[in-house]
């Protein structure tokens, strides 16, 4: 906290209001996106997923197994937060992006770098976007070797980036410090002819290592009807 | 890919120890930035700049050309050329000539294999009885791949004129001495051009910078919103540019003029994830296997039971709706009827358009 040792005292005796006062000051001249901060913030439907309820700097995550419907809309909306406070973002190797889709789950597109067709080139690219941005979406065009992952994750823990690897046909050979699936996703508001796409239900499961051990499940809309994505039904359960 | 006029001053080339040469090259890049301010150092005595804009500005192509190569001239001798990527553009400057748009692949057909500089590439084709850039761009992919590897196939797109240039042809070098200014007067990358100027901003603007030296300028872009119909239209990809005004950084002024405005026939939120760039061809079929077409009315002519996207396998429709007609540009010769249709199957949904006929999955909602 702010307060020194020596200060405790005087914070004691000092009346509530003035403390609640205070904390409001110092969260309105936090500022947005401090660099030295361990965290980046997420969507508050995705909090519950994460075991720290934010991303941590300096990890890498994957997201969805080959044909996981979803995956992609999954990681954008884990950048949104960090992009819509100040968070710089990449998106490597995915050359169809729905940039719409995108805004509508709140990524900042004038903070989202996209390079859309690194060919061969995409561990180097991803790694010189590592150097610079706090979060790195990859979607590797071609199967990793290990050793160039393992190269990767150790740039992003040593520039302290968040590395969110979306596999999909190509795998990640390494274990993730989180997993993420997508566990099921259906669309509601279409029937034979009529409506249009209104929401995704989804379940989404996170695995990890370490703290993140116990695994746990969270029901999404995804995309809600406005675009964003919503907690649906109660909160987080863990896996039986 | 960029339409790139290239400035070659033949006698800059070669760095010297006292750097007269690149305080020379730095006035020619204040020279041509009277014509365009993003002029981009490629290495000592060659520089590019797009040339789209500034030859709408200036009455066509040869027009600008002209004046760069007369203000260039006042410095040093010049070449000047324009085509489509860097590489074919620096190879246009040598020969002062300007490359019709779309005729780039024709103008590297006929050029020797050794122009890519690549003698070990050189060599095997040699043998292989290959001469030219043409005669390369004409194997096809996979085997280019199987051959010669992740650079020869990156080769193979360059000879081909479809990407836009070779990773050693920039000095970055050169680009970091012009930056650190000879003599001031740089264009080239300023950090914190993109909003703030704090340090985040900084090294984001500089990592991309980077990038871009790896990928070739289009390698990195950024997406703009504004106003369509369909998916692919609400947004436009620009090449991520060193000096162009960002966004501001405030969500709100990255949506355009138009982008809220109504849209009829615009297929209702949310959106898509996934917007194939080209569209990629599906069928779609009733239960009797029948095609699915839409008549003149707009109406489909049977009910809609399977897909197959790209020759794939049929699967199965656990919902659909539409179809949404859209008659696009319906005032001009190129108009474009056709309607569209969300499709559901247990590997997700698709926004499918079809037009004269035939459907395409325009995006994924992945």
């Amino acid at each position: 906290m702010f307060v020194s040792a020596p200060d405790r005292r005087l914070a004691r005796d000092l009346d509530p209001a003035a403390l609640a006062a205070l904390a409001a000051l110092a969260e309105r001249t936090r500022p947005v996106a401090a660099s030295r901060t361990r965290l980046l913030p997420v969507l508050p439907a995705l909090a519950g997923l994460l075991p720290d309820g934010a991303l941590r700097r300096g990890s890498t995550l994957t997201v969805g197994r080959p044909g996981d419907d979803g995956a992609l809309s999954v990681a954008l909306s884990l950048v949104a937060a960090a992009s819509a406070s100040g968070s710089w973002c990449a998106l490597v190797g995915h050359p169809s992006l729905g940039a719409v889709a995108a805004a509508d789950l709140g990524v900042d597109l004038g903070r989202l770098a996209l390079l859309p067709r690194p060919g061969a080139a995409w561990a180097e690219a991803t790694a010189t976007v590592l150097g610079g941005v706090d979060l790195v979406v990859l979607c590797p065009p071609f199967v990793p070797r290990p050793a160039m992952v393992r190269r990767l994750v150790a740039r992003a823990r040593e520039r302290r980036a968040v590395l969110i690897v979306v596999p999909d046909r190509a795998g990640w050979p390494e274990p993730p410090d989180l997993q993420l699936r997508v566990d099921g996703a259906t669309w509601e508001g279409v029937d034979a002819g009529r409506g249009h796409l209104r929401r995704r239900r989804m379940t989404v499961a996170v695995t990890g290592r370490r703290s993140a051990a116990r695994p746990v499940r969270q029901q999404l809309w995804l995309p809600a009807p406005d675009g964003t994505a919503v907690a649906a039904g109660g909160p987080p359960d863990p896996a039986a | 890919m960029d339409r790139l006029l290239v400035v070659r001053c033949p006698e800059l080339l070669e760095e010297d120890e006292g750097g007269a040469v690149l305080r020379a090259f730095v006035g020619v890049i204040a020279a041509v930035g009277a014509y365009c301010p993003w002029v981009t150092p490629v290495r000592a005595g060659i520089c590019s700049l797009p040339a789209r804009g500034p030859a709408r500005y200036f009455g066509g192509e040869d027009a600008l050309a002209g004046l760069v190569r007369a203000a260039t001239e006042e410095v040093t001798p010049a070449e000047v050329g324009i085509a489509d990527g860097l590489f074919a553009a620096v190879l246009a400057a040598r020969r002062d000539r300007i490359v019709p748009a779309g005729g780039t692949p024709a103008f590297l057909a006929p050029l020797p294999v050794a122009t890519l500089g690549q003698d070990d590439l050189t060599g095997l084709l040699d043998r292989l009885g290959i001469r030219t850039l043409g005669g390369f761009a004409a194997l096809p992919d996979p085997h280019v791949l199987g051959r010669f590897g992740a650079d020869g196939a990156h080769a193979h797109r360059v000879a081909g004129g479809r990407s836009g240039e070779l990773a050693d042809l920039r000095r970055p070098r050169v680009a970091h001495l012009l930056a650190d200014g000879v003599d001031g007067g740089s264009t080239v990358v300023e950090p914190g051009f993109w909003g703030g100027t704090n340090d985040a901003d900084a090294r984001a603007a500089r990592c991309l910078a980077a990038a871009q030296e790896l990928l070739g300028p289009d390698g990195v872009v950024t997406a703009r919103l504004q106003g369509g119909r369909s998916p692919a239209e609400r947004a436009r990809f620009v090449t991520w540019t060193a000096g162009e005004p960002p966004q501001d950084g405030h969500p709100g002024t990255v949506r355009a003029a138009g982008s809220g405005a109504p849209w009829p026939g615009r297929i209702p939120a949310p959106s898509p994830a996934v917007v194939h760039p080209d569209p990629v061809r599906a069928d779609l079929a009733d239960v009797l296997g029948v095609p699915v077409r839409v008549s003149a009315r707009g109406l489909l002519t049977t009910v809609p039971d399977r897909l197959s996207v790209e020759g794939g396998p049929w699967e199965p429709l656990s919902g659909w709706a539409g179809p949404w007609p859209s008659d696009e540009r319906w005032w001009s010769r190129s108009r474009r009827r056709g309607a569209r249709l969300q499709a559901v199957t247990v590997r997700g949904a698709h926004l499918l358009l079809v037009e004269r006929g035939r459907w395409w999955v325009e995006a994924t909602y992945g």
